[in-house]
């Protein structure tokens, strides 16, 4: 197997944009992509679309292949993802294995979502899904953990409050997030209108538009199109056990996702220099942290509010904002968070720059049956 | 409850009286499943449908605040995981739309039938749900 490097990154800003099409986004950052790389569009030799709700809210399917063609690239494989938050993960797992395998040389990765149609119903795996008939809608479960995880460990509401403050003001710091313009305080966190206890509406992601876009390369050749190649280390997606329904307040996926990037990058956590992670609610930063490494399993609560978390801290996490702070364009995210490692590791972060960041890890997670995550991703980027 | 209102699947429990939950058990593995998978996931064989047993004990629970449209349900409602009595069996459940502000972690509940929300079908139909055993605050 080769290795692979990322040479190429590009990314329409995350906000609300009524009036720019998916279509449109994603050819902005492919653009952004190959131009940053130096690669010319007939160089690129694989694509991947990643996108969760094109065929549900704007109706159109296929979408990968009108992108890449809008950003010059025609005849070759592309595929279209989706896996849920982690399509753009799965997607780049997808590139990386193309060009380990040694049959592709370039491969651009595009993860593309607009969700501010007129109107947004809540997100469902299946109609016919027992648990969403009898009432689970994707809050519910985040918001059950919540619970338990409080009842296990103590965890209080102001901690899960200081997640959205904290990427709330590294936000702030990203010229890439474009939801909000000011940050919030603890009180307002708590007191905002509450969307299912313990989590109020500012501990819920809010619904963005937006596009990421990766150029990857063989190793062997990357230093023919960049003298700063970031090294994809390891990119992994596991599946959910299934079987029978987990305890909530620990991520089970987590933990075996993250234990083999660890084991294939040669690297711990405690090599990690910066993290973003899937906070579609805080509760899930929280539980992030534990599983992945970074503290104990039962101590994300303390660990956020002693500032570990924060930039500046002992393992920033969410440094670009993360979903709270840039919102939560699907199929755009995860490929989102490759993006602001590659931009940490070349040191290109300006205000928001991790002092010497040399390792990064990127985790996000997806939909949810019988209690399990269906898709988990971590993936280890390196100077 | 009305005589003509249909559960809002097929095969999922019994609407009694006494209301049951319908769940399987595999007989090689012995394992127990709710609801009834197509075949044992671990032995690709044909599962024997068993009725569950009616109470349990509140594993985690949320309050939906927001309205969930999909299916007409109240609002606000309660729903989580219950788990059950003997089975070894952890199912996601509605709670009682009565008692949504009186559940919590370890409470002992026990298995009602009633009319909540709207089916597949747009009309309106019965649901299980689990409510406290010694009937709550109310
Ligand atoms: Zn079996």
């Amino acid at each position: 197997m080769r290795d692979v490097d990322i040479i190429g990154i590009g990314m329409f800003p995350f906000g609300v944009h009524k009036t720019t099409p998916l279509v449109e986004m994603g050819v902005r950052a492919a653009i952004d992509a190959i131009k940053d790389a130096g690669v010319k569009p007939s160089q690129v030799n694989i694509g991947f679309f990643a996108n969760m709700q094109a065929a549900n809210l704007t109706k159109e399917f296929t979408t990968g292949q009108t992108v890449m063609w809008g950003a010059g690239i025609n005849k070759i494989p592309v595929f279209n993802i989706e896996n849920a938050c982690t399509s753009g993960a799965s997607a780049t797992t997808l590139a990386m294995m193309s060009i380990a395998s040694g049959q592709y040389d370039i491969a651009l990765v595009v993860g593309a979502e607009k969700l501010n149609v007129p109107f947004i119903p809540l997100l469902n795996p299946s109609l016919r899904d027992i648990n969403v008939l009898e009432g689970n809608v994707v809050i519910n479960g985040f918001a059950q953990r919540a619970v338990r995880h409080m009842h296990e460990y103590g965890t209080t509401k102001e901690q899960l409050a200081m997640v959205d403050v904290k990427n709330r003001k590294h936000a702030l710091l990203n010229p890439m997030a474009k939801f909000f313009n000011k940050p919030v305080t603890i009180e307002e966190v708590l007191n905002a209108p509450m969307m299912a206890d313990p989590l109020t509406k500012l501990m819920c992601c809010p619904n963005s538009d937006g596009a990421a876009a990766l150029v990857l390369c063989a190793a062997e050749i990357s230093r023919r199109f960049t003298s700063k190649p970031i090294h994809l280390k390891a990119s992994v997606l596991v599946s959910g056990i299934f079987d029978e329904v987990p305890d909530m307040q620990t991520f089970e996926e987590d933990q075996r996702a993250s234990r083999i990037a660890y084991e294939t990058a040669g690297l711990g956590p405690e090599d990690v220099s910066a993290v973003e992670c899937h906070d579609a609610f805080t509760i899930c930063e929280i539980m992030h942290t534990e599983n992945l490494g970074f503290c104990p399993i039962g101590e994300g609560g303390p660990f956020v509010e002693s500032g570990a978390t924060s930039l500046g801290g002992k393992i920033p996490v969410n440094v670009s904002g993360g979903l709270l702070g840039k919102g939560h364009p699907l199929g755009a995210t995860a490929v989102s968070q490759i993006v602001e490692g590659v931009i940490q590791l070349r040191g290109e972060a300006g205000a928001r720059q991790v002092e010497g960041a040399k390792v990064f890890l990127a985790e996000c997670m997806g939909a949810e049956l019988r209690g399990d995550a269906k898709t988990c991703t971590v993936n280890i980027l390196t100077v | 409850m009305a005589a003509d209102l249909k559960p809002m699947l097929d095969g999922i429990f019994e609407v009694g009286p006494p209301p049951r939950l319908l769940g399987a058990e595999c007989p090689i593995c012995k394992q127990k499943f709710f609801p009834k998978p197509i075949v044992c996931p671990h032995c690709l064989e044909d599962v024997k449908e068993i009725k569950l047993n009616t109470e349990g004990t509140v594993y985690s629970y949320s309050i939906l605040r927001i309205p969930n449209k999909l299916y007409q349900f109240p609002q606000p409602y309660a729903s989580g995981y219950v788990d059950l009595d003997n089975d070894n069996i952890r199912v996601y459940c509605l709670f009682d739309p009565e008692k949504a502000e009186e559940i919590r972690i370890g409470q002992r509940v026990t298995l009602r039938v009633g009319q909540i929300g709207i089916g597949l079908d747009g009309k309106e139909c019965l649901r299980y749900y689990f409510t406290p055993v010694d009937g709550g605050e109310k």
